[in-house]
């Protein structure tokens, strides 16, 4: 670890981003890379299943908060894994090797903004940690669609001190200017770079009259609802071509208010990874065997307009 | 993720990703079709993988008939040919017999 910072305090990152905006693709190229040098890395996830600590394994040390979103329900979770990390560290002799980075991923639900003023509001952690800066990825193929509809996503591109453009591959160049003109409307002060897959991609500088069109008023509260995370256990009978068919219909049917649908499915391919946005989903990934595979056969929706029992009715149906 | 900071991904379609052999392929895309025409039957379509040439054969009762790649096909076809998407939440589907 490297030495400590002239004031003592320990260095935050929050980084932020709409659900399946790419944080930790992000995050976990980054670490592979060591851009951030040894850090202690905090996943927080809106469910109770954590996925995301699997795929960031290689950070110094790793701290998951599921079950709660640290702007709101899980605030005080947060606030004592910090003071937890912030005890520890001041045991050690402060010219010795201790932590000097954290970087904390917030749930896709989380206002960032509203996290960064828990930790500068809270007496004990202001005196050990500086929140250093705010990076909030934004997704180029479904960003335009998420700052139309949802008062969330504007907050957290409010919230960014950096904004990285992720998925650029997948739009042609009008469109991200588009998507461009509009983060610069609604936060001028952020720089926008881009990533694809993590790596870091080149990115030209947006012209100065490139015109954001206007977004249409939003109320703070959705009145379609609040997204929430609901678990769907997968029974055992129910194998991979079983739920895949039912899950493709879904998404064909609802995949616009099913933002996200995440977790691990034991099949005979392997472990497998699935990991969806609206109606896109990525390529499984085979995950390597692991002490801890318990939430395996757990799927995580996320998302709004449906009832958490009809999705295991449905696939009950489908299934036969 | 730059190929080595990821795990690696499957090929194809992704809802074919669960199978690890070809007889495993065989057998999911047999299954797969007989669930997927247990599905459409109460929609007035057929679906049908004779497992030798790629894609699945969609048809309707009147005898029209097409060959899509892969399930997000099918479910862009179906929606197609009714002229609505088949939603699995629509109440009617969850409490049909």
């Amino acid at each position: 670890m490297a030495t400590d910072f002239a004031d003592g305090r320990m260095r935050l990152v929050v980084l932020g981003g709409y659900l399946g905006s790419g944080k930790t693709t992000w995050l976990r190229h980054q670490l592979h890379v060591n851009s951030f040098g040894p850090v202690h890395v905090i996943v927080n996830e809106a469910a109770e299943t954590g996925v995301d600590d699997v795929l960031l394994a290689t950070a110094s040390g790793l701290t998951l908060l599921a079950g709660g979103c640290s702007c709101c329900t899980g605030r005080q979770d947060l606030v004592d894994a910090l003071r937890a990390l912030c005890d520890q560290r001041s045991r050690l002799p402060s010219d010795g090797q201790r932590l000097q980075r954290i970087v904390l991923e917030t749930s896709g639900l989380a206002d960032p903004g509203a996290i960064v003023a828990a930790i500068q509001g809270d007496p004990v952690l202001v005196n050990h940690i500086v929140v250093q800066e705010t990076i909030v990825v934004v997704d180029a193929l479904h960003g335009m669609a998420q700052l139309q509809t949802e008062p969330l996503g504007r907050r957290q591109i409010g919230a960014a001190d950096r904004l990285i453009l992720s998925k650029t591959d997948a739009v042609d160049t009008a469109s991200l200017a588009l998507l461009r003109a509009t983060l610069r409307a609604l936060n001028p002060n952020a720089p926008h770079s881009a990533a694809v897959l993590g790596a870091a991609q080149p990115l030209s500088d947006l012209a100065e009259d490139a015109i954001a069109p206007p977004l249409p008023p939003l109320s703070d509260e959705d009145t379609r609802g609040a997204i929430f995370p609901t678990r769907l256990k997968i029974d055992e009978h129910i194998n991979w071509s079983a739920f895949a068919l039912w899950l493709s219909a879904l998404l064909h049917a609802r995949g616009n208010d099913l933002v996200r649908v995440k977790g691990v499915l034991p099949t005979p391919a392997g472990r497998l990874l699935l990991q969806t946005v609206r109606k896109v989903v990525q390529s499984p990934e085979i995950l390597p065997q692991q002490e801890n595979q318990s939430e395996d056969g757990t799927i995580v929706f996320i998302g709004r307009g449906f009832r958490p029992e009809d999705l295991k009715k449905s696939l009950q149906r489908f299934a036969g | 993720m730059c190929n080595a900071c990821g795990n690696p991904a499957v090929p194809g379609h992704w809802t074919e990703a669960g199978a690890a052999t070809p007889s495993d392929r065989l057998r999911a895309r047999f299954h797969r079709a007989g669930l997927l025409d247990k599905v459409l039957r109460p929609y007035g379509l057929t679906a049908y993988d004779g497992g030798v040439v790629p894609g699945i054969q969609l048809s309707t009762l009147s005898g029209n008939q097409s060959i899509v790649p892969d399930l997000s096909a099918v479910w862009a076809e179906a929606e197609r040919l009714l002229g609505r998407p088949i939603d699995p939440l629509d109440p009617v589907f969850l409490n049909g017999d």
